[in-house]
């Protein structure tokens, strides 16, 4: 890609990064790690880019070449938790993990208004789901991909996104009510 | 839950996927008759579109990414990846034509010197004509940079010339 118009990735670059960013934190919540993933997701592009076929939108195939930089970042760190003696998360299913509920870098509402309180609130309740439940709604809720892109996204049927997306809307419920 | 339509279950995992039209009409006009008759689908429904609402309304919550030095870190890996790949290949690449001009050169010396292997001994047109033609070919491929030295190489009889033959003079003054 590079070779044939230099400015043609960079202008991907700037078009993605934030996106990619995001999407890269909302799976491995670590701003490093993150950062990290969403670079060599970029650079796994760049080197595959002859490769892009045109079967899918290039957003969809971009993303799933992003998520998969995101899991085996996670596997990775999951080897350093196992040998640390930290129990593991087994598998994405599990909330409990203690990496799960590390707490959102965000700044503390303290003193906010409610909805900031409840703002709060949610995005802890989202940091609490399982990194695959927690993609599937940030890919839905905040890049507006629909079921099926997300399906070729994180390479699932469209009925598991389905489950887990009512699963994680039905934890989100318990845990921070229906208050609109 | 309570009050299933008859003629489906809670179709649960359709709520959300019906309420961004993503189902077929069928389908979604199966999920309507059900939540006509069921206030518990109603209410979950309506508390996922709520979450759904506050999550797309939300401020962002990642932290914040100088981007110019992203970037810059991007590039800088980019170009360490290709670079390492690039030398790599040009190692590879430069292997082989290294030992094919070194094995051509060794080939050109030892036909070159007369009267060896058969080889005729340049003192006739045939054998200065092989000499010429090999060395006119190891220079055209680069593999000899001193011609007029290696034009002389019928002087290689001599063991007293081979034995200073890095003080040989390249103009062929020895």
């Amino acid at each position: 890609m590079a070779d044939r118009e230099p400015g043609a990735f960079d202008l991907l670059v700037e078009r993605y990064q934030e996106r990619a960013y995001r999407i890269a934190w909302s799976i491995v919540r670590d701003r490093e790690d993150a950062k990290d993933c969403a670079q060599e997701a970029f650079i796994r592009l760049h080197e595959a880019a002859g490769s892009f076929a045109g079967q899918s939108k290039f957003s969809t195939w971009f993303y799933r070449i992003l998520v998969n930089c995101c899991l085996d970042n996670r596997r990775r760190g999951r080897g350093w938790r196992r040998l640390l003696g930290w129990r593991d998360a087994a598998d994405d299913e599990r909330e409990d993990d203690p990496i799960e509920r590390h707490p959102a870098p965000m700044e503390d509402p303290g003193e906010r208004v409610d909805e900031d309180r409840q703002l709060s609130r949610l995005w802890a309740a989202v940091d609490a789901l399982s990194p695959r439940q927690r993609a599937v709604v940030l890919l839905q809720c905040r890049e507006g991909l629909a079921t099926k892109e997300i399906a070729e996204v994180l390479e699932m049927s469209e009925p598991t996104v389905r489950v887990h997306l009512h699963r994680a809307f039905t934890t989100l419920r318990k845990r921070v009510g229906t208050t609109p | 839950m309570t009050g299933p339509s008859p003629s489906i279950p809670h179709p649960v995992e359709r709520l959300l996927p019906y309420w961004r039209g993503e189902l077929a009409a069928a389908e979604a006009a199966a999920v309507a008759a059900h939540l006509e008759s069921c206030a518990d689908c109603r209410a979950t429904l309506a508390a996922f579109t709520a979450i759904a609402g506050r999550l797309e309304r939300a401020p962002d919550p990642t932290p914040p990414v100088h981007w110019g030095a992203f970037r810059a870190e991007l590039r800088e890996a980019l170009e360490a990846r290709t670079g390492r790949r690039r030398s790599a290949r040009s190692w590879r690449l430069g292997a082989l034509p290294a030992a094919l001009a070194a094995g051509l050169a060794a080939l050109v010396l030892y036909l070159a010197i007369p009267g060896q292997n058969g080889v005729p001994n340049g003192r006739g047109p045939a054998g200065e004509n092989a000499a010429v033609d090999n060395a006119a070919l190891a220079s055209q491929l680069d593999l000899i940079t001193d011609l007029d030295v290696v034009q002389r190489l019928d002087l290689l009889e001599d063991f007293d010339v081979i034995g200073r033959l890095d003080r040989l003079e390249p103009t062929g003054k020895s």
